[in-house]
């Protein structure tokens, strides 16, 4: 999965929630997507998947531009806590409907799902008596499954305990791993920095810093300072 | 067919959510039963006027049933952003359409089925044997309201004041279906040839044609918008 951003803009009346934009994002690459609140990153994740359209600017998809059946096409994902999943429904139903709408057949594929993230025993209770935890937990399984090429992730560490951490983070590692691309938006600059091979900082919408893992740690914290929290533990 | 398949995926998800939730149903029942009941009760028609008026005021409590039922139609995928989940999914979007739109037509169809009868009970019509045929035409009319409500339901998804704008969006656009339905259901009950009702009965089927194909071929950059 090959994704191109050639200055990508998005308003918001006279608000600008990105400004030229210029990205170029690689197979089996894991990118942090940092930057303070207001910075632009969710509003970046849900244009990559399409459901923003961008005020200009263009995304190319495995060098084609990127159309609605192209990003489509391409099974993009995105996890992002408590959405995207039916309350009324239960665990295994919502994802016996998500695996039959991407044309999925895998037999025993959805208990396997929901046994790696521990939810075996909730698969038939409906996703409205989850926790945020459970229903982050769920998302990660319903991914699994769904094996999407690229993966945008919206802040999940606010509501995963430990083990769910390790959970998400073996599964974005996997994802990388198998050629797949994760744009992971998040707050938590110190996971990010000991996950990802790369980190993006965006301030009021602008790509401020772009660097591979561990290539300016200097200009990296100087960058994140402002905006990470006080006694923040950077990797060593 | 692909369309089809994830359509009924998404039908049954629809099926299944307002079995558990019971909200639009319920309320659309109620309400058409109220509304007749209101009629009944103010109204005071004689017996022969009953036969006369019962398209117009059935069709009244049809469409502000299904009005009702529009607004809730989309309400599962506005929690948790599942329109989201259901947009960047590699489906057909006109899939989504069917699907809403046949729930919806379902959801009327269900209620047509226990206020028109009721209606003959009320007010003492007798003419049982019309019954079938006038449903005939309810059902066509409602198809051309399903779909068109269907898609304004979806356009006014994130406006403000849906509640106002939906009902005055699609009041006026549904006149056509409404008044060939009533004309339709009214010939039916007079008695009339069937000569006489013919034309309105391929009128409607003309406007269900019309709206089917283009709320297929639109929905998408409704959704998208």
């Amino acid at each position: 999965m090959h994704l191109e951003i050639r200055r990508l803009s998005k308003a918001y009346g006279t608000a600008w929630a990105l400004r030229d934009i210029d990205l170029q994002l690689r197979s089996g690459e894991c990118v942090a997507l940092l930057g303070p609140n207001g910075a632009g990153k969710t509003t970046l994740l849900k244009t990559l998947a399409g459901l923003i359209r961008p005020t200009s600017g263009e995304i190319f998809i495995e060098g084609a531009k990127r159309s609605g059946e192209t990003a489509r096409r391409a099974r993009i994902g995105i996890l992002a806590p408590g959405d995207h999943l039916y309350e009324q429904l239960t665990a295994a139903e919502n994802l016996q409907l998500f695996l039959a709408l991407y044309g999925g057949t895998k037999h025993g594929a959805i208990d396997d799902a929901l046994a790696h993230v521990g939810l075996t025993d909730w698969a038939r209770e409906y996703v409205g008596a989850f926790s945020s935890g459970m229903k982050c937990r769920l998302s990660i399984a319903k991914w699994q499954l769904l094996d999407p090429g690229l993966l945008l992730v919206d802040e999940p560490y606010g509501v995963l305990d430990g083990n769910g951490v390790d959970l998400l983070e073996e599964y974005l590692a996997k994802v990388c791993r198998g050629g797949g691309l994760v744009v992971l938006a998040t707050h938590d600059v110190a996971r990010a920095a000991a996950l990802c091979s790369r980190a993006v900082i965006l301030k009021r919408g602008r790509v401020v810093f772009d660097e591979p893992k561990r290539a300016s740690w200097e200009t990296f914290f100087s960058a994140v300072g402002e905006f990470a929290p006080r006694g923040e533990a950077w990797p060593s | 067919m692909a369309i089809l398949r994830q359509a009924a995926w998404l039908l049954w998800k629809d099926l299944l959510l307002e079995l558990r939730r019971r909200e639009s149903l319920l309320a659309m029942f109620f309400f058409g039963a109220l509304l007749l009941f209101i009629f009944n009760f103010a109204l005071d028609v004689e017996r022969n006027k009953a036969t006369e008026m019962a398209p117009g005021l059935l069709w009244l409590a049809v469409v502000f049933c299904g009005t009702l039922g529009l607004m809730q139609l989309f309400q599962p995928e506005r929690e948790n952003h599942c329109l989201e989940a259901l947009l960047i999914a590699p489906i057909d979007r006109a899939a989504i359409f069917v699907s809403k739109a046949c729930f919806n037509l379902l959801l009327m169809a269900l209620v047509e089925v226990v206020v028109f009868p009721l209606y003959w009970v009320l007010f003492g019509v007798t003419a049982w044997d019309r019954l079938p045929l006038v449903f005939l035409y309810a059902l066509l009319g409602t198809v051309g309201f399903s779909v068109l409500g269907t898609l304004f339901s979806a356009l006014t998804l994130s406006a403000r004041g849906r509640e106002i704008l939906l009902p005055l969006l699609i009041l006026p656009l549904i006149v056509p279906v409404v008044l060939a339905t009533i004309r339709g259901m009214d010939a039916i009950l007079r008695n009339a040839e069937f000569a006489e009702a013919l034309p309105w009965l391929n009128m409607l089927i003309a406007f269900d044609v019309i709206f089917v194909t283009a709320g297929i071929l639109v929905f998408d950059w409704v959704v998208e918008s």
